[in-house]
């Protein structure tokens, strides 16, 4: 799929939605409020012949009537009169086409025998079509939200790609509590025309996107996936949560090898052979693609600043499960923080660097800084658990700080808590420092940052 | 599904220099006694018909075979155990092979609906069949992504100097890896191979048996 097709689909200057209505609880409503958020940066027509206006708009009874050249239609109307309405659109040379129907392949043998028609419709007219059975697309950059999520979400950084459309619609709550954007946002449905690597290529290429997250149940085309893939991983990072893990190897078998050789286990060979991280949960997926779009990469070798024991062992281990190196410190580091006379005399001399639970900010800067400028430390955890005298706002505002001075090394925020730690992980997340009130999730994210472990 | 014969796999075993371990197959009992004299005992006796996947599970495979009279007597045995198992079965012969020592290993290749053949390696017994410690890479595999197959089953420390054993030679497993992958891809018509097992030890790797499906 070349670029400048797919383009037309995502950013486009003129779209028609055929099946806008402002009948209350219809997806078609939710589309024509979401479509008029751009309307500043785009023209958007509205087909319905039974309206003969929609929030004020002219309503369009076919698409031919619309006298413009349209980039984008999208499709959002009975499945059964789905190839109807998509035969008049190719016949004005549009450039793309997204359909938000279900009742398709997913539903059936029947839906799949439409679907089959469809295919061949626009394959004829040589016009890129998303879906069917899908939410749509979303770019918060441009105010492009040509899907029927229920909110837009903020921009950022990270693109995610997902087979399915009901996920992306929590995801996107979530994300407003969890701070982070997206540069784009694809719920590809049952990838009739494009797939999920035309999408893949797209993002790689996409100077705004930094992270790539794929949520998949079927991988279409395996071996153009690995090639696709391959790829994209060369230029930036891609997580992958794969669902359907239960499935086991083929029952009735006759080699060893294919008793063993499951679908899921493929996958996930396929995946860490080209380089991807399949990760478990969708927490660790946003967990992760936060923590990559926000933070630099760097090379295995990381210290953990800590305030309390126990918060520091548990890192460690998740650490040394993951395969993240702890630095081994520099006597100087010890030899410095003895002299500065702010420590505790019983801070740990090692790594996790313990500064004992009644540090405050002071303690957190000069032990920030003095771990930070140690050449083989290429990352740092800060770990704070929330004792009596504990500065949470200060120490936000010093990790702040530190992350100015050292903008070339990640930081990774483990500010442990839940209502009082909330402030400080505002400010941490308002400067793109990603905070994990869980050892493990912060090890994890620190983990995905580093390169070649 | 169909097998391929033994002189059809071990045609193509050659073409890509696979190693197989010394074998012939013998039709008749005297033939299998000269061939043990001439490399020595022990040695073993294996059922070779295509119809016939899973030779231990109809105990068409004896071990342990150290004289030229319990040669005789294995011989007539295995005839008799697949006459009853398996009647319709049609017998190209017995293969006889050396008894080596060494340790264990399985390479395989099934190929996949959507990724094209995928290889497999474990190491034998328990290891793959139980445990299920085995694992995968999608063809092409470079010589690279076979020395990280080998490395990522829990048991690799079973291959390296261990118990006062020294290393198998690893480039070995490497090479069959890399070959079977090519094979693979070449020879589109071959759906499932089990190289199982490969005796590996600190100077070569050698297929043992193998089953190649079509």
């Amino acid at each position: 799929m070349n670029f400048k097709k797919i383009n037309k689909i995502l950013n486009p200057k003129t779209i028609a939605l055929i099946g806008a209505t402002d009948r209350s609880g219809s997806v078609g409503l939710g589309i024509c409020k979401n479509l008029l958020e751009g309307k500043k940066d785009r023209k958007i027509f509205f087909v319905n012949p039974f309206r003969k206006k929609i929030f004020g708009q002219k309503s369009y009874d076919v698409i031919g009537s619309i006298k413009e050249p349209i980039d984008l239609v999208i499709v959002v109307v009975p499945a059964k009169i789905v190839l109807k309405i998509i035969k008049e659109v190719v016949r004005e040379k549009v450039g793309g086409i997204i359909i938000i129907s279900a009742g398709f392949a997913e539903a059936g043998k029947k839906g799949k025998i439409l679907q089959d028609k469809i295919i061949e419709t626009v394959k004829k007219a040589d016009i890129p079509l998303v879906g069917p059975n899908c939410l749509g697309i979303l770019r918060p950059s441009i105010n492009l939200n040509a899907s029927f999520a229920p909110v837009s979400p903020q921009k950022g950084k990270i693109a995610f790609i997902s087979q399915s459309g009901a996920l992306v619609d929590s995801i996107i709550d979530r994300s407003f509590v969890e701070n982070y954007g997206f540069s784009l946002i694809v719920s590809y449905g049952n990838e009739a025309g494009l797939s999920m690597c035309d999408f893949l290529e797209w993002a790689k290429d996409d100077p705004e996107t930094k992270a790539i997250g794929v949520y998949v149940e079927a991988i279409k085309d395996g071996r153009r996936f690995m090639k696709v893939a391959r790829e994209v991983v060369k230029k930036k990072p891609l997580l992958i949560l794969k669902a359907g893990k239960t499935k086991t190897g083929q029952k009735a078998v006759s080699s060893h090898t294919a008793a063993l050789a499951g679908s899921q286990k493929i996958c996930s060979a396929a995946f860490k052979q080209v380089g991807a991280l399949e990760v478990d949960s969708l927490e660790e997926l946003f967990d992760n693609l936060e923590a990559l779009a926000w933070q630099p990469r760097c090379k295995n070798g990381i210290a953990v600043l800590t305030n309390g024991g126990g918060c520091g062992v548990l890192v460690a281990d998740y650490c040394e499960k993951l395969g993240v190196k702890l630095s081994k410190l520099d006597q100087k580091v010890f030899r410095k923080l003895e002299k500065s006379k702010i420590m505790h005399p019983s801070f740990s001399r090692g790594n996790p660097l313990d500064i004992i639970g009644d540090a405050l900010s002071d303690r957190y800067e000069l032990a920030m800084e003095v771990l930070l400028s140690q050449e083989n430390v290429h990352g740092l955890i800060v770990a704070q658990t929330l004792q009596t005298m504990t500065e949470v706002e200060k120490n936000a505002k010093v990790t702040i700080a530190a992350k100015k001075r050292w903008p070339k090394k990640p930081i990774i925020a483990l500010f442990m808590g839940g209502k009082y730690i909330l402030p400080g992980e505002k400010m941490l997340e308002k400067n793109k420092i990603p905070n994990y009130s869980d050892p493990r999730r912060a090890a994890l994210a620190i983990s995905a940052l580093i390169k070649n472990k | 599904m169909k097998a391929l014969t033994f002189s059809e796999t071990k045609k193509i075993l050659s073409e890509y220099d696979i190693p197989l371990c010394q074998m012939v197959l013998a039709k008749t009992k005297k033939e299998a006694i000269v061939f043990a004299e001439k490399i020595g005992y022990p040695v073993v006796l294996k059922i070779s018909s295509p119809e016939i996947l899973h030779k231990t599970e109809i105990k068409g495979i004896k071990i342990n075979i150290f004289d030229k009279k319990t040669l005789e007597k294995t011989w007539d045995k295995i005839l008799l155990e697949v006459k009853k198992k398996k009647p319709s079965a049609g017998i190209e012969g017995i293969l006889i092979q050396k008894q080596l020592k060494g340790r264990e290993i399985v390479i395989g290749m099934k190929r996949n609906q959507k990724f094209g053949p995928v290889l497999m390696f474990g190491l034998g017994g328990i290891f793959t069949e139980v445990l299920e410690d085995v694992a995968f890479k999608i063809a092409p595999v470079s010589e690279s992504d076979a020395i990280k197959m080998i490395k990522e089953i829990k048991g690799y420390k079973v291959l390296t100097a261990f118990r006062g054993q020294k290393q198998v030679n690893l480039k070995a497993i490497v090479k069959i890896i890399v070959s079977l992958s090519k094979l693979s891809l070449e020879k589109e018509e071959i759906k499932e191979i089990d190289l199982n097992p490969i005796i590996v030890d600190e100077k070569k790797a050698l297929i043992v048996d193998t089953c190649f499906l079509l």
